[in-house]
């Protein structure tokens, strides 16, 4: 009995020792307890030299589970990160909600505008529900251009436009080989899918897809080369029902958009996209819509009227206009109560924008900071129409040689 | 004095190696049960003396993000946590900025912009009698 007991003692204190040994060789745990959960969490331990994900998500606050869930308490990398949402990007639309929402946070109310994840989740963007009606339509796959598939189901319980649900595309149904064809090389290319594999194809999921710009950086001033690794990636070739990637590694920016016929203003390629398209434009408006020109909708016009009509300005009177919110996100501008900023025509703010004394206007890209000014069509030479507003006709006069 | 045998030394070493595995075994499990994974979060917090904090005097606390003031009325505090999500504001023109979301406040704590819609809370502060201060913050 005692040389057991002794036996018994020896193996416990062995087992003490490997635990010492195993517990000496761990990094000495760095706990941070955010305001939001008031639990501490150890994420810090193994991350300490990432940066600040961003100004409005300070890790004081938020820290690190609160987004991107994981083991709070593991020190063990394998057990930390086994039940984190969505990977490396809880910004993934199948995570998105628990991620990213709440009422206080991206999926409040529309009358609040902080719905993002239900205008997302319905945008275009991510159902492609227009492309798949288009192409079923074209080869009578569906008797109408009505969207009936998305890339995956989504019900819109508040629908404005007629459209209230998207059964989920499956291709596997379709009979047409065209059709075979555009799911298997186009149901990649939307905000929702995951990305073909390949360099010319690295994009991420979700918000991050357009708000992920640097290594755990999210950002409202996002320049255009952000929405190029989707939009300046090739051409669909028609005929051969392909896409063709473009092989070409273009630096001039003027160059750098994929249409060789396609014509542009000086604004169209010196100016980043979000400098004219609007948040609804880009991240939808919260209905399903079946095409992306229901929802794209700023021309020339928004910023510089036409003959007849001078662009449309609102003077900031309400200190909670979103307006406001928008360059709090990006400070490239101090908007201030009185100012006059113009403004789309659904009434959206073109808050990097300002009207000055002298009746012209001002622009601050919102990804560069640089100013631009810029001139009411009004009592200029132009002779255009005032009912051909589309671009094409503005081209007429105002392209740059290519 | 008699040599201890060899039998008797041994004895002993199993005798101590027996009641140090027990110590460590029962500290270990001490070490265990004693681990809060949810600790309370601190409530309570002493200023230091009253007296160096003169009247008239607007002092900004780090931690916890607070402001203390000392008026004809005593001594008051104000949270500087904004009441959307919970980043501390900063001491602006018009009285309080959040850094995060852009919530103004006046120096009362008042909302005057959103998204926050509630107002700084008013923070409890106690005057000991050896002249200290303590910020309550429940």
């Amino acid at each position: 009995m005692r040389r057991l007991l002794a036996f018994a003692s020896f193996l416990l204190l062995l087992a003490l020792l490997f635990v010492w040994l195993w517990e000496s060789r761990q990094p000495e745990a760095i706990e941070l307890i955010p305001v939001i959960s008031g639990q501490p969490e150890y994420c810090l331990t193994c991350h300490a030299d990432l940066p600040e994900i961003s100004a409005s998500h300070p890790i004081k606050t938020f820290g690190c589970v609160s987004c991107h869930g994981g083991e709070r308490l593991a020190l063990d990398a394998d057990l930390a990160h086994s039940s984190m949402r969505g990977g490396a990007n809880p910004s993934d639309l199948s995570v998105v909600e628990a991620s990213c929402g709440g009422s206080a946070c991206h999926s409040g109310s529309e009358a609040d505008q902080r719905d993002h994840i239900q205008r997302v989740t319905t945008s275009i963007q991510s159902t492609y529900a227009g492309a798949i009606a288009s192409i079923r339509y074209t080869f009578g796959a569906q008797p109408s251009l009505t969207p009936i598939f998305g890339i995956y189901a989504v019900t819109d319980e508040d629908s404005k436009t007629g459209v209230a649900s998207l059964l989920a595309f499956d291709p596997s149904r379709e009979t047409n080989p065209s059709i075979k064809k555009f799911a298997e090389n186009c149901l990649t290319c939307h905000i929702n899918a995951a990305p073909r594999e390949g360099e010319a194809y690295a994009r991420q999921t979700g918000c991050a897809a357009c708000h992920s710009i640097g290594e755990h950086k999210l950002s409202t001033a996002i320049p255009y080369t952000q929405c190029n690794a989707c939009h300046n990636r090739g051409n669909y070739d028609l005929r051969a029902m392909t896409f063709v990637e473009r092989a070409d590694h273009p630096t001039k920016r003027v160059e750098d958009y994929y249409q060789p016929i396609a014509q542009f203003t000086r604004c169209e390629y010196t100016l980043d996209c979000i400098d004219c398209h609007t948040r609804a434009e880009a991240m939808g408006d919260g209905d399903l819509h079946a095409n992306q020109k229901d929802i794209q909708y700023t021309q020339c016009k928004t910023c510089h009227g036409t003959l007849t009509e001078l662009p449309l300005t609102k003077t900031l009177t309400d200190p909670n206009d979103i307006a406001f919110r928008m360059a709090q996100l990006n400070p490239i501008v101090n908007l201030q109560l009185g100012d006059t900023i113009l403004v789309t025509e659904t009434g959206e703010p073109l808050w990097n924008t300002r009207v000055l004394p002298d009746g012209t206007y001002e622009m601050i890209g919102k990804a560069t900071s640089q100013y631009f000014a810029f001139r009411p069509v009004m009592g200029s030479g132009c002779t255009q129409n005032g009912a051909d507003q589309s671009s094409a006709y503005c081209h007429e006069c105002h392209a740059v040689e290519r | 004095m008699t040599q201890p045998s060899r039998r008797d030394f041994l004895k002993l070493v199993r005798a101590g190696l027996l009641y140090l595995s027990g110590a460590l075994a029962i500290g270990g499990l001490l070490r265990f049960l004693d681990y809060d994974a949810h600790p309370a979060p601190k409530t309570e917090f002493d200023l230091g003396l009253a007296s160096d904090f003169p009247l008239g005097s607007r002092t900004l606390l780090a931690d916890p993000p607070a402001v203390l003031l000392h008026t004809q009325s005593g001594f008051s505090a104000l949270s500087l946590v904004c009441t959307h999500l919970g980043c501390a504001v900063e001491p602006s023109a018009d009285g309080f900025a959040c850094p995060c979301h852009g919530s103004r406040f006046d120096a009362a704590g008042g909302v005057l912009r959103g998204p926050a819609q509630k107002s700084l809370p008013a923070l409890r502060v106690e005057l000991t009698a050896d002249g200290r201060l303590l910020l309550h913050t429940d």
